[in-house]
């Protein structure tokens, strides 16, 4: 039994004395029963997170709006894969398909190259269309997802423009533990996944493997795309853990590995190796450091099932070393100080005569997270980042504040974000089917963004209410761009834009088991030029989730019905790639898809999951590239086991 | 700053800089499938022919009876070959005034267990208009040379560029290729793609003469 199960349970059995209580007792008592009944709500609060401030703090004390996903939300709402969790949780969130089904990422306006992505607080090597490969994030070995919207390049560095999502690895605490899981829906979707752990004396073994696959799925209407590829990946992690006072060593290892199945003779193969050592060292009750190595390789290649030959065409090296020193004041205030070097290796059929890159990164950042009063935080912080082959540097400062007023926390800050020019963009030199070729651009500036954040959560008993407002300056956004000198495409820098919007979310969780959220965002992505709009974001999407659960010691049961709303979008493209002057517009259909899951959990180490997706059968009438893959309603059951 | 980013590096230990486990992976050598005829079998008059078909301004002739391949450009008013059976641009094919069938056999065991090899419609060349260059597409402009082409040999795949990228689709039938003189072969075009999956590279087996 994992220590999510045992607080769930504990927390149930809270919940059940408190209503037992609260019926017990004059309903006027709510102060007495608030002494023992922690609400969801407010327990979430107490969560400890790390990725707004890199350092552990709890979520209520972090002055950046943090949404946390917690391994039993992952439960609950039985999601295959983390696009489709992400998706279903956070609206602004929008998984497509760019060219040749690969996958594209838009967070409230922001590609998926502006969004970074970390696991355990690491980057992730490779990309593909200006996209990581979103399916190595497996969520079976998760404890939890923290996503940051908003700039965090004073403690990221690059990419983090419109956002950090850090995807947290669960930690054993038991003395051994064994989970098995399987789930099988509609068009032989599979996943099968398995952990075994033990910890013994000063060690701390976990080993993960999950698998997936998936047949072809024939769309039944036309489309940009009329056939989603086959494909199954095999995603296996290996950590393990040695503490001794202070001292706490982590080794890491793991493979990748995904098979499209993208031409009659050919698939697309994609390895991942990555490994890594990080030591903590907690020398005082006011002193520690880290210290890191992570070494992350993803390749790309090409299998000829009629040669059997398996040929590499893109491999992307990443080793980084990484310190970070914190020291704590009085009044929960600390001073971070840190500093990353990353060497970055990158072969590809891209450049000329596939041929490699490579430079050398580096950066230094502080951060004074000052605890004025016990109402009143302030962080500031700064960092400085350096590319040896373009030379460029950034700065990128940040300054959040945030006040308690009883239930209310209000929070504001500015961040600068920034993305430096990849490898990729600066020396591409691509033939592209003999159409026209696609050059890199050695002189690209980094794209900069000045981002405001102002934001008001409330919190009382059951009920949370978070309201935001965003407004980011984006400079030198990097884009293609046709060159009619050399009759190809080129990387450059584009003029300015601005992406703002609104992102409220309100959460109730009830005595009876009944709980709702429900979030709402709405982006405005301004191009500033001949008044045209550019972006296809969405400007409306929401996300809801209902859920009613009760729990007795050998049966209990989750019933959630999750619904995504997403508004249609009417954008203008130009009719030309060559020769931006017409446009034509263009609108793309919004749609809503609404899923319902029941998890039941018997004799405490089994769930059975059953799960009807888009139970209205929603089809498109033509696949867009932004359009759901879906064919209709489908089904997916489920069974996990978990001993300890 | 550089100096210190150097010595960084080196500490790293640039052995794993450029990656690790190259030997998952298969290296081809321009020369480890050498393009025209190989794997012939005199025995049963079989073999492959592997072409580069990638310019688009150029035929690919191939003569069957000497095991001759040659290419001509078409812009450059190039002369074909004085002997050829059918050539190949890019994905096109034309006869040297012969003809061909679509068979339903997608084996040459299926083909000759079933001895039939000429009971069927058989079609010949029509003239028409093969893209010359294709960098002008964006703008809107493809260039196109006229030609002979035969449509049911150039069935062997099919290319939907309704959808990005487009979709290779290969028939996988065996073809018959009856020649001016009334000599049959059997042609079946097994890839479009070479070893590192480029686009643009032809296998194709053949009996000759059937």
């Amino acid at each position: 039994m994992n220590i999510l199960r045992f607080h769930t349970i504990f927390l149930f059995i809270i919940m059940l004395i408190s209503i037992e209580s609260g019926f017990a007792q004059d309903h006027n008592s709510e102060a007495d029963s608030l002494e023992i009944y922690v609400p969801e709500e407010v327990k979430m609060l107490e969560t400890v997170v790390i990725t707004a401030t890199r350092t552990p703090k709890l979520l209520k004390d972090v002055p950046v709006v943090t949404r946390v996903i917690e391994a039993r939300d992952i439960k609950n709402v039985d999601v295959a894969n983390v696009q489709d969790l992400l998706q279903a949780e956070l609206p602004g969130i929008e998984f497509t398909y760019s060219m040749n089904q690969q996958v594209s990422l838009n967070m409230q306006g922001f590609d998926g190259n502006s969004v970074l992505f970390l696991v355990d607080g690491e980057r992730m090597a490779g990309e593909t269309l200006d996209n990581v490969d979103y399916s190595r994030l497996g969520l079976d070995d998760v404890e939890r997802i923290e996503i940051v919207k908003g700039a965090a390049s004073s403690l990221y560095g690059s990419n983090a423009v419109g956002g950090v999502i850090n995807i947290i690895s669960s930690q054993i605490d038991k003395p051994w533990l064994l989970k098995l899981n399987a789930r099988y829906g509609t068009h032989n979707d599979q996943h099968y996944g398995g952990t075994i752990g033990f910890q013994k004396g000063r060690f701390k073994n976990t080993l993960n493997v999950q698998y997936v696959a998936c047949d072809a799925i024939k769309l039944p209407n036309d489309g940009d795309y009329g056939t989603i590829y086959a494909h199954e990946s095999l995603n296996a992690r290996e950590r393990l853990t040695y503490s001794y006072k202070g001292l706490k060593l982590t080794g890491r290892a793991g493979y990748f590995f995904r098979e499209r199945e993208s031409q009659q003779t050919s698939h697309d193969r994609y390895h991942d190796f990555s490994g890594g050592l990080k030591g903590d060292y907690v020398f005082s009750d006011k002193d520690d450091i880290m210290m890191s190595y992570a070494f992350d390789q993803y390749d790309k290649s090409n299998y000829s099932l009629t040669s059997h030959k398996d040929v590499r065409s893109y491999s992307n090296v990443q080793n980084s070393l990484r310190a970070l020193y914190n020291h704590s004041f009085a009044k929960k205030t600390t001073l971070t100080i840190g500093g990353d070097f990353m060497h970055d290796y990158l072969m590809t059929y891209q450049f000329v005569n596939n041929g490699s890159h490579e430079q050398n990164t580096s950066d230094a950042f502080t951060q004074f997270d000052w605890a004025v009063t016990e109402k009143f935080n302030v962080l500031a912080a700064l960092r400085y980042d350096y590319y040896s082959l373009s030379d460029l540097s950034h700065l990128s400062p940040k300054l959040s504040l945030m006040y308690k007023f009883k239930r209310l926390s209000l929070r504001a800050s500015y961040a600068d974000g920034f993305r430096a020019p990849t490898l990729k963009e600066m020396f591409m030199s691509f033939d592209m089917a003999n159409i026209f070729m696609i050059y890199g651009n050695p002189d690209l500036k980094p794209e900069s963004s000045h981002n405001f954040n102002v934001a008001a959560e409330y919190t009382r008993n059951s009920y949370n209410l978070t309201v935001m407002s965003f407004y980011n300056m984006v400079a030198n956004s990097i884009t293609t761009v046709w060159n009619t000198a050399l009759n190809g495409m080129v990387y450059e820098n584009m003029s300015p834009l601005t992406i703002s919007g609104v992102d409220c979310s309100a959460s109730a969780n009830w005595d009876c088991g009944f709980k709702a959220r429900l979030s709402y965002v709405y982006t405005n992505v301004d191009y500033h030029e001949n008044e045209l709009h550019l972006s296809s974001t969405r400007p409306h999407t929401a996300t809801v989730r209902l859920e009613y659960g009760k729990r007795w010691p050998n049966y209990g049961f989750n019933l959630a019905l999750t619904g995504r709303i997403l508004s249609s979008v009417t954008c203008d493209e130009y009719t030309s790639l060559t020769e931006l002057t017409d446009t034509q517009r263009v609108t793309y259909p919004g749609y809503t898809l609404w899923k319902l899951t029941l998890l039941q959990h018997v004799w405490r180490c089994f769930d059975i999951s059953a799960t009807v997706d888009n139970i209205f059968n929603y089809v498109p009438d033509y696949y867009y590239s932004n359009s759901p893959a879906t064919t209709g309603t489908a089904f997916y059951v489920g069974l996990s086991v978990a001993i300890d | 700053m550089k100096k210190i980013i150097g010595i960084i590096a080196l500490v790293l230990g640039l052995s794993s800089c450029n990656g690790i486990f190259s030997g998952l992976y298969d290296v081809v050598s321009p020369d480890a499938m050498p393009f025209g005829f190989k794997e012939i079998n005199e025995a049963d008059h079989s073999g492959t022919i592997f072409i580069d078909a990638r310019d688009y301004e150029k035929w690919t002739y191939i003569n069957l009876e000497d095991k001759i391949v040659d290419t001509a450009n078409m812009l450059h008013n190039d002369e074909e070959p004085q002997k050829w059976h059918f050539a190949i641009h890019r994905y096109d094919v034309k006869t040297n005034g012969g003809e061909a069938r679509q068979t339903d056999f997608l084996t040459f065991d299926e083909l000759r267990a079933s001895g039939d090899y000429e009971n069927g419609v058989f079609t010949a060349d029509t003239l028409s208009k093969v893209i010359v260059d294709m960098s002008g597409m964006m703008n809107g402009v493809l260039l196109y040379h006229d030609s002979e082409v035969n449509k049911v040999l150039s069935r062997w795949l099919d290319v939907d560029t309704s959808v990005m990228p487009p979709i290779y689709t290969m028939s996988g039938k065996v073809y018959i290729l009856r020649m001016d003189d009334e000599m049959l072969a059997a042609l079946l075009f097994t890839d479009y793609m070479n070893e590192s999956s480029v686009k643009g590279y032809i296998t194709i087996r053949y009996i000759y003469p059937l």
